[in-house]
């Protein structure tokens, strides 16, 4: 190994003595869809780094190609029209350009669209010597009419321009080549002393009309193009919505269809890895019970909680990315943007609360492809609040019990009021926290063509990485506190462990203390249960199925001192689980395919046998129910359910994208709004009680108060 | 000299130029770096929408709404 190391650089030694010039670090710049990733993954491949750019919350993604013999270390510059900063990615490719950091620009332009792609170049070129252009999607170009002449292109720009295609290997290898040669011959480096305002635009784009007009051939006058064809159906006043709602269903079974095949299977392997394994291991060394709650039950806990959401995040993104690379995403925004724009948002803020339906935490995410900080902010507010998959399992369980067969107008009403306060919380923002201008809606529509799986892929799967890094911390310290106070207990005031989901647990205990915060939306002084699980609930909110599954239960247990199931001490055994976890991507599989139901609503259809079934209910947990809601203090209660903080991981993500202040006011929001919702619901429709009623009324305007408060005295946002 | 008018108010299968803003904003700025200087053709694309509105200019599809378009100034070209 050593040897192959010395020999590498006694060849990179020569070959620099050979060409007096070292080339050791290679920036991409180029304008968004260019190809530009393409191209830097076909030169990579897999081995690649993602991190931040130092002081921004950019991704920074670099790798290493040779060249030259040389091992040369290779940067994705965030996409970018001009090198006039606007947008924190672009501020990034700025200062990386004009601080000289590199020893060559790859310029990678995209043949089909010269002029604007030029003008990023005619910017570079301002900034340094030491650029390659790569012509990229000739192919596409052509097939669009456009023939661009190469090497009248060169010279006419001043630099050696190399045509590819990006998604064709042989191309690529061929591009690199032609880069080596380059670099022997490259001229020394110039600082230039200022990018600003060498050239005016006027100026520049009318120097590159003249490029354009000299180097290509255009003949798609002659006929309408591939894309104009397809937009004429895509947006077609009577076809696009249908088009839209079947692009939809596809993403949607895609993400949560596909996706939540593989939640057990991570759900199982997960608890395997993090949790029984780590616990079996602790108490083979006699490591104290303490330890062992905190490590297995409680970080191991917050792993698996992590780890169970990467199929759903993962497949969500990657359907995105598949509509992002084909180019229909941004038609999307154009025909949202009818009833966006009366909210005060762009049509492309529409996307992130599609993906809202299926789950909060890739649509948080999907929020970044907006262009203004006020429109993420505002679209990441309203997001919870289309109902997401994980809440479905507690509507099925309340309906089923209370509702019977009227459960799949009970849901839809649930569904009907997520949207409904969508809007309200839109107009909410719109005229306190996020005041701001109204938002303009500018959107370049990209060429179609076929997606490209590498590139898709790995789209997904560093939004999945960055998922776990970013939010999967915060998620793992939270579950790992709520697993620690559900499972430690208070008995002859002596700690005791092993209390989940019992009456024993300090979760209890403050669940039973808190039950009158719950009193005005119907929940009574013995339906503890009721408020624990809204505790459970932050961990997912499926986890209040289980809480109240299992507390309903032990309550009926009249010696609630025994708890039977305290431990599975070294009881576990690898393989069959490993097999069971296998089993369950099978049989999901099977319920999917079968059904074409992406939201799972078939489950709403289900008798109640069933239902308690599949979600792992005890079915004496509907007598319960029955004995201690009714069913209008059940829809509160579900009101509740869908509005109140939420989950963790979405908090997480939140976090991340927004900042721990503006992520607390959401968490606040939304709990408020839940508590004032569900009071007024209840109070209206059975509780009668006046007093109840104006104070969700004094909460609503205490909400739109602090609201209004916050954004007076916190700095607009811009950008 | 032809006529100025909105880009909003353009017709079909019409070349026009660039002619100008009719006032400062935070999307002209944008628009300008992207192609929409004096002088740049542009039509609309054979995409019937009412708004957001789509335009050809400099080989790319740009959506606009009818608003944004408002405040850009073109002339028609005459052939």
């Amino acid at each position: 190994m050593r040897r192959y190391k010395n020999r590498q650089f006694c060849k990179r030694r020569q070959c620099n003595h050979k060409s007096g010039h070292t080339i050791s670090t290679v920036a991409i710049a180029g304008v968004p869809n260019c190809g530009k990733t393409t191209i830097f993954n076909a030169f990579t491949g897999l081995k690649q780094t993602v991190g931040n750019w130092p002081g921004v919350t950019v991704e920074k993604v670099s790798g290493s190609f040779w060249l030259n013999n040389q091992h040369v270390s290779l940067v994705d510059l965030p996409g970018t029209y001009n090198l006039s900063p606007d947008t924190e990615d672009q501020k990034v490719a700025e200062r990386v350009i004009s601080d000289g950091e590199y020893d060559l620009i790859i310029n990678v332009v995209d043949a089909s669209n010269l002029s604007r792609n030029l003008y990023l170049t005619m910017d570079l070129k301002d900034s340094t010597n030491q650029i390659v252009v790569l012509l990229n999607m000739v192919d596409v170009a052509e097939k669009e009419g456009l023939n661009v002449d190469v090497n009248a292109l060169s010279k006419q720009v001043g630099c050696p321009v190399i045509p590819v295609i990006g998604v064709d290997k042989a191309s690529v290898e061929n591009a690199r080549l032609e880069i080596e040669k380059i670099v022997k011959h490259l001229p020394k480096h110039t600082k230039h002393v200022s990018i600003k305002e060498v050239w005016d635009t006027v100026r520049k784009y009318a120097h590159i009309d003249e490029i354009c007009a000299s180097v290509i051939n255009d003949s798609s006058h002659t006929k309408k193009s591939f894309t104009n064809r397809i937009d004429t159906i895509v947006l077609n006043k009577f076809a696009a919505i249908p088009i839209f709602l079947v692009a939809m269903f596809v993403t949607f079974w895609l993400a949560i269809g596909v996706g939540s095949v593989f939640i057990d299977f991570f759900d199982i392997i997960g608890g395997l890895v993090f949790v029984d394994i780590p616990s079996v291991i602790l108490e083979a060394l006699h490591a104290p019970q303490w330890l062992v709650v905190i490590l297995a039950g409680g970080v191991g806990a917050g792993c698996q909680t992590v780890f169970t959401f990467i199929p759903v995040v993962f497949f969500m993104f990657l359907a995105l990315a598949i509509l992002e690379d084909l180019g229909y995403m941004a038609r999307v925004g154009v025909i949202a943007d009818r009833f966006m724009r009366k909210i005060g948002l762009p049509g492309s803020a529409f996307i992130p609360m599609i993906v809202g339906f299926g789950c909060t935490v890739p649509a948080i995410m999907a929020a970044r492809t907006l262009a203004t900080k006020r429109d993420r902010f505002m679209t990441i507010f309203m997001a919870p609040f289309m109902s997401c998959g994980a809440r479905l399992p507690v509507y099925a369980l309340f309906c089923a019990a209370l509702f019977k067969e009227k459960s799949g107008i009970a849901v839809f009403m649930i569904y009907l009021s997520g949207l409904f306060l969508a809007i309200v919380t839109g107009f909410f923002l719109k005229g306190t926290l996020f005041k701001g201008k109204s938002s303009y809606f500018v959107m370049d529509l990209p060429l179609y063509h076929a997606p490209r799986p590498a590139s898709i892929l790995k789209n997904a799967w560093f939004r999945v990485s960055a998922f776990v890094r970013k939010a999967g911390s915060i998620v793992v310290i939270a579950v790992a506190v709520l697993s620690i106070i559900n499972t430690v207990g208070i008995k002859d005031s002596r700690l005791t462990f092993g209390n989940e989901d019992s009456q024993s647990s300090i979760l209890a205990y403050v669940g039973k203390a808190i039950v009158p915060v719950f009193k005005p939306m119907g929940i009574k002084e013995e339906n503890w249960p009721a408020s624990v699980a809204l505790f459970t609930g932050l961990f997912a909110k499926e986890a209040i199925v289980g809480t109240i599954n299992s507390l309903y239960a032990s309550i009926n247990m009249t010696d609630s001192t025994a708890m039977p199931e305290s431990k599975e001490e070294a009881s576990i055994n690898i393989l069959p689980e490993i097999r069971e976890a296998f089993a369950s991507i099978k049989s999901s599989f099977i319920d999917i395919v079968s059904s074409f139901d992406v939201l799972g609503i078939a489950l709403i259809a289900e008798d109640d046998i069933t239902i308690s079934e599949k979600i792992g209910a005890e079915p004496e947990v509907y007598k319960h129910l029955a004995n201690n809601f009714t069913p209008i203090s059940a829809f509160a209660y579900l009101l509740f359910v869908l509005v109140y903080f939420p989950c963790l991981a979405v908090i997480g993500v939140a976090k991340q994208e927004m900042g721990g202040f503006y992520a607390a006011v959401m968490a606040a929001y939304c709990t408020l709004l839940a508590w004032a919702v569900a009071t007024l619901f209840y109070q209206v429709a059975e509780g009668r009680n006046i007093i109840y009623m104006i104070a969700s009324f004094a909460v609503l305007v205490i909400i739109y108060g602090g609201l209004h408060f916050i954004g007076k005295h916190s700095r607009r946002l811009e950008n | 000299m032809s006529k100025i008018i909105k880009l909003s108010d353009i017709v079909p299968n019409k070349c026009y130029t660039v002619a100008g803003f009719k006032e400062e904003s935070d999307y002209s700025d944008k628009l300008h770096k992207m192609g929409f200087v004096k002088g740049t053709v542009i039509k609309l694309a054979p995409v019937k929408t009412y708004d957001p509105m789509i335009f050809q200019i400099r080989a790319s599809r740009i959506a606009l709404r009818k608003k944004e378009a408002s405040q850009i100034l073109v002339e028609e070209i005459y052939e």
